[in-house]
């Protein structure tokens, strides 16, 4: 089969029929990768096996335990936290720790603010805006360290990538993936001219946490 | 009123994750990590406030390790049958192979499309209240990019 044959774009009248749309030539071949990459996985299995078929194997007969596996069935399908830390299971590959490509997920945020805030015009009151804030989501936000116990986080700008309990992970426009502590730090979002600060002291909790949580009215100011 | 806008923030803050999960894996099919964290939060949201997550979210979610389920890009779709009679639609998770089973059945209709449902919430008031912005938060999923695979396996 030849090869331009695929790279061949879905014809018009096709697509009206499917109601697919064609992607751009970037993500179809990063698509095209990951999807390789996944489907090759199982050559490294067979490895495994044929090594093992070189290998004395001591036949015994053993009963087989019925009972563990009616306990099996009783326990949470979930992993634990043990498991979860030995598969790494959020943390970003360095080799995914771009700034481009976490420029669209900006922009969705950008959308999803000002959907929030219903239509974020200069009228309507920065109380009101911060109220809604306190409670929207920040992944995806440019926010900037404007204050800090420590000055070497001072003046760092990125887009906000991941929120844990005590941390935030940012990417710079360098590429670089940087772990700032809430705790005693400033930090300003800035969204269509609007600057909103937020104090790291008083956000000290998950991402999920935030949601559920009441914030006293006024709540005292340090550092 | 003022019960029901806040239960509508939360919905546009989980329609957010959602579509910045699909956002994530669309820009690079292989961050799945990144994906899986803000799935995570949402599933964890949703846990706190006692929010229903629509089906048709849920079947793109893996229930073991919370990734997002994309037929080809995390996920296996499979069409299995057992002798002869019934057929399932079984996508499997990739990264931590946990599997989930879905029975194709063209009559099936989830209970919140079935007119006894609607019936439900005519004679108790306060849970209709509830159910309204589940269905905004279901309109709002759509236009996420990329269509998801489960309510294909139930008309198949």
């Amino acid at each position: 089969m030849d090869e331009a044959l695929v790279q061949v774009a879905i014809p018009r009248d096709l697509v009206d029929f499917l109601r697919v749309e064609p992607q751009t030539n970037s993500k179809a071949q990063a698509f095209t990768k990951a999807f390789l990459r996944n489907s090759t996985q199982q050559q490294s299995q067979l490895k495994v096996q044929s090594m093992l078929s070189h290998k004395a194997v001591i036949l015994g007969y053993s009963r087989p335990k019925k009972d563990k596996s009616r306990r099996n069935s009783k326990k949470a399908k979930g992993l634990n936290a043990r498991q979860k830390r030995a598969m790494k299971i959020f943390q970003i590959k360095p080799e995914h720790q771009r700034y481009e490509l976490f420029l669209p997920l900006h922009e969705l945020w950008r959308q999803y603010i000002t959907d929030l805030c219903s239509g974020l015009k200069s009228t309507s009151s920065p109380q009101f805006i911060q109220q809604k804030l306190l409670k929207a989501d920040f992944h995806g936000a440019i926010i900037t360290v404007v204050r800090s116990k420590c000055p070497s986080y001072v003046g760092i700008t990125g887009i906000l990538v991941q929120e844990f309990k005590h941390v935030f992970k940012i990417i710079t426009k360098e590429d670089k993936l940087k772990v700032i502590p809430k705790r005693n730090s400033v930090f300003a979002v800035e969204i269509n001219g609007f600057v909103s600060h937020i104090y790291g002291s008083k956000f000290e909790q998950r991402a999920s946490e935030r949601s559920a949580k009441k914030f006293k009215v006024r709540g005292t100011i340090d550092l | 009123m003022a019960a029901q806008m806040k239960d509508k923030e939360a919905y546009q803050r989980l329609n957010y994750l959602y579509q910045a999960a699909h956002c994530v894996l669309s820009q690079n099919p292989e961050n799945v990590e990144l994906a899986r964290f803000y799935c995570f939060t949402q599933k964890t949201i949703a846990r706190r406030l006692v929010l229903r997550q629509d089906p048709s979210v849920k079947r793109t979610l893996c229930k073991k390790c919370c990734s997002l389920l994309i037929p080809g890009v995390t996920a296996t779709t499979r069409q299995r049958r057992k002798k002869n009679k019934t057929r399932f639609t079984v996508m499997r998770c990739l990264s931590c192979g946990q599997s989930k089973t879905l029975l194709n059945n063209p009559d099936y209709s989830l209970w919140v499309d079935r007119p006894e449902a609607q019936m439900e919430q005519q004679k108790q008031p306060e849970p209709s209240r509830k159910n309204q912005p589940k269905v905004k938060r279901r309109d709002g999923s759509v236009p996420s990019s990329k269509p998801s695979a489960a309510p294909s396996s139930t008309s198949t």
